[in-house]
């Protein structure tokens, strides 16, 4: 995956549990853990906005761009 | 009041009674064959002589066929029942049903040659295989474009 989701560390910054960061941006805690996982294959500007909103972020501090090595 | 869950459930009871009928029409088809057989004695075919070996075996192959694209029907529309619509398991259902429509057409094909009706049905057959196999492709884009949604967080 070129695309790196780094919300845990995000998480881990801002001392939030996924819980309640579920909570806060209105989506599932499944869901959530998709994001963190890594599976998910879109995320939605809407819930980029929340995430920054409340992690108090920029998006290219929760998705980072690496260049896959051969 | 009619809904699609009535609907669903309509179609699950015809596949099932439909299913046990040909199962019931599979035990009388010596007796259907061999009434055919002396009824329409004159040559509409390529081939000459009694149908009722070519017929028989038609029929029994024909309703193989026909049986397993039932159970696998039934499979499918339990599945939907269930809110499962566009998952890979449904796309090799349908593609199971087109195969056993396209294998139920060779014995009809091959029954032609005594009865050129047999052709017609054949065609019949292909043309409902076909048509189901292009079902399955849509469905696999849509499985595709399922997954993608349910992945877009």
């Amino acid at each position: 995956m070129r695309i790196i989701v780094n919300l845990d560390v995000m998480m881990a910054k801002r001392k939030i549990s996924s819980g309640e960061l579920a909570k806060r941006i209105d989506i599932t805690p499944a869901n959530l853990s998709i994001l963190k996982t890594g599976k998910a294959k879109a995320i939605r500007f809407s819930t980029l906005e929340k995430l920054c909103e409340v992690l108090d972020c920029q998006p290219g501090d929760i998705l980072e761009f690496r260049k896959e090595e051969d | 009041m009619w809904n699609k869950d009535r609907s669903l459930a309509l179609s699950i009871i015809l596949v099932r009674a439909l299913f046990v009928f040909i199962i019931i029409l599979a035990l009388c088809v010596p007796v259907m064959v061999h009434w055919y057989d002396i009824t329409y004695t004159e040559r509409v075919g390529l081939l000459e002589g009694s149908v009722f070996w070519p017929l028989s075996v038609c029929l029994y192959a024909a309703a193989v066929c026909g049986e397993l694209c039932l159970w696998y029907l039934g499979k499918l529309l339990v599945n939907i029942k269930a809110d499962q619509v566009f998952i890979p398991e449904n796309c090799a259902h349908l593609r199971r049903i087109s195969w056993f429509c396209l294998l139920a057409a060779v014995p009809f094909f091959v029954f032609g040659f005594w009865r050129y009706l047999g052709f017609v049905v054949a065609l019949a057959a292909a043309f409902f295989g076909i048509i189901i196999r292009v079902v399955k492709n849509c469905f696999e884009k849509a499985v595709v474009l399922q997954e993608e949604n349910d992945f877009t967080i």
